[in-house]
């Protein structure tokens, strides 16, 4: 598998808060790769510099040896960079349909392309029901689900994830965990930033781990969650 | 099939902006009969600057109930479109025919070096910034004596003789308006102004360039403006700084406000409704603004969707009645 992104020695800082640094990992395509760490490690921050919502101090993002540094994140989407709020950020005024059409317009899709996509979307991820509701009416789970509908519109070639399983009804994880198995079994890419060990395990093949802004361990998803630097982090010294 | 199910739903935007679009055509139809009532001269001028402040209110409501971006100078755009018209007529006595298409693109141009700069910002930074320049521009005009005549204004020429021709030429220019920007909110256009109002850290993370999007509405909104301050000034053969005056930008948000912001018959509604009110209450001088005021916050804590609104909610429970 050829590397998709490379990511070196990626850093930030807020005021004197050293919140990310000198980061560096790459994602390989067609894999599904897990981001963890305590809160206020730097995960969504980095999540935050690769959809080009922060630009980073220093450092370097590249997509398939193209530079990333310095693109906005409308720029960053066309080129194949979706991302997924942990806070989901859908349009609530109108209809969750109308959601996935305007996504899929901005995305390049024309009229008639994006309602078939949308259609079929809302079917992958059984929002049927619930497609001519207003999003604001949609329950979180839901809105979840529609956001990742949204990121779908057209096939991305790396998916950012932030928090997707939190506070999510287990029906409606179970689906996105089918969701993203069947788009991961079709070769698209994934980062997903998440505190649900079992899932990570059960999706990730790989796996990196942060803590106070700096991978800790990264590698084989089952070896970085039993490394005692890993457990030190979650858990602190005691339970090494 | 599943594509004709999908985009025949009456909840989708197009087909909520459609029926917003026929509705207006029926409350200008109504309108087009209104002179049947036998109304004097005075009740059509009242009417012909109501339905100017309605194209004011429209293109208000493009920018702010489409997009989301709450700019407090649509009455400054209209002075500027009217002045443009009468300082070309003042000054090198150019035909209407050529100083209200001059007018439409000065105020876009206008409108697009003003955009450049607010549309980087946000919420009440982006209100200040353009009330800054809504007082600024009237102070400029109302201090350039040698240019403008200054608060005595300028001298604009009729287009028509009688208030009657006037009156229906100003609800061709409603309608015009109207077709314009359903045919703007139809297209993909539209769904990016709904998606920046929205969300706009989300609508930047799905790809729509928001910077670029919101210099479109707010060029766009400011020209729509600009040409109806042009063809009021045509209509009163005379425009003045205080067509740029504060109040008259407060007026147009309450237009906005009552009739139903976000929509497309909300703000005609309301133009019609509030001045029609402001007309009736002229007798109590300044205390109708107390009153306006008063029932903005009315509005704003209870029918926070305006008349147009409510009368969508009653249509709403009408169906559902009948279904049951």
């Amino acid at each position: 598998m050829n590397n998709l992104l490379s990511i070196q020695n990626l850093s930030k800082s807020f005021g004197g808060n050293q919140a990310v640094d000198a980061v560096s990992f790459s994602i390989q395509e067609g894999s599904i790769m897990g981001l963890i760490g305590p809160n206020g490690s730097g995960k969504t921050t980095v999540l935050n510099m690769l959809s080009g919502i922060l630009q980073a101090d220093s450092g370097s993002i590249k997509l398939e040896n193209r530079s990333l540094n310095g693109l906005k994140p409308s720029k960053l989407a066309k080129l194949g960079i979706m991302r997924m709020f942990q806070m989901t950020r859908v349009f609530n005024r109108i209809s969750a349909f109308d959601n996935l059409l305007i996504s899929g317009q901005a995305l390049g899709l024309s009229f008639n392309d994006s309602v078939a996509k949308a259609d079929q979307l809302m079917q992958e991820l059984q929002l049927e029901h619930v497609k001519f509701l207003d999003a604001g009416e949609l329950s979180g789970g839901q809105k979840k689900l529609l956001e990742f509908g949204m990121c779908f519109m057209r096939s991305p070639k790396l998916a950012l994830l932030d928090e997707p399983f939190a506070a999510v009804h287990p029906k409606m994880r179970e689906t996105m965990v089918n969701f993203i198995i069947e788009k991961n079994k079709i070769g698209h890419t994934f980062l997903i930033v998440s505190h649900d060990m079992p899932i990570v395990q059960q999706l990730c093949q790989e796996c990196i781990c942060m803590s106070t802004g700096k991978v800790i361990a990264s590698g084989n998803t089952k070896s970085v969650l039993s490394s005692p630097e890993v457990i030190e982090a979650y858990l602190g010294d005691d339970h090494v | 099939m599943i594509k004709t199910l999908s985009i025949s739903n009456s909840k989708l935007w197009r087909n909520r902006l459609k029926f917003d679009f026929w509705s207006l055509l029926i409350v200008l139809l109504l309108m087009c009969f209104l002179p049947l009532l036998d109304l004097s001269d005075y009740t059509l001028g009242i009417l012909i600057v109501a339905m100017y402040l309605a194209i004011v209110a429209m293109s208000w409501n493009l920018l702010a109930g489409y997009c989301g971006q709450f700019s407090m100078a649509p009455a400054a755009f209209a002075m500027i479109g009217g002045y443009i018209v009468g300082l070309s007529d003042f000054h090198a006595q150019l035909s209407l025919w050529i100083s209200v298409p001059l007018a439409i693109v000065g105020t876009a141009i206008l409108g697009a070096l003003l955009g450049l700069t607010v549309t980087r910002l946000k919420g009440p930074y982006l209100s200040l910034t353009t009330l800054s320049f809504a007082e600024i521009s009237r102070v400029i005009i109302s201090n350039s004596h040698e240019y403008t005549r200054g608060d005595q204004g300028l001298n604009v020429p009729s287009m028509m003789n009688d208030r009657l021709s006037y009156y229906y030429f100003f609800i061709v220019l409603v309608l015009l308006t109207g077709v314009f920007i359903y045919w703007l909110m139809r297209s993909k256009l539209g769904g990016f102004l709904l998606a920046i109002r929205d969300d706009q850290e989300g609508a930047e993370s799905k790809g729509i360039d928001i910077v670029f999007y919101k210099l479109v509405a707010f060029t766009i909104s400011c020209s729509l403006c600009g040409f109806a301050g042009a063809m009021y000034g045509s209509f009163s053969q005379l425009v003045s700084p205080e067509m740029g005056l504060l109040q008259q930008t407060g007026l147009v948000i309450s237009m906005v406000v009552i009739g139903g912001i976000g929509s497309l018959t909300g703000p005609v509604i309301g133009a019609i409704l509030v001045y029609l009110g402001s007309e009736w209450l002229r007798e109590i001088g300044n205390i109708q603004m107390i009153v306006f005021a008063f029932v903005v916050i009315i509005f704003a804590r209870f029918f926070r969707t305006g008349i147009w609104g409510f009368c969508l909610g009653l249509k709403q429970r009408l169906l559902q009645n009948h279904h049951e």
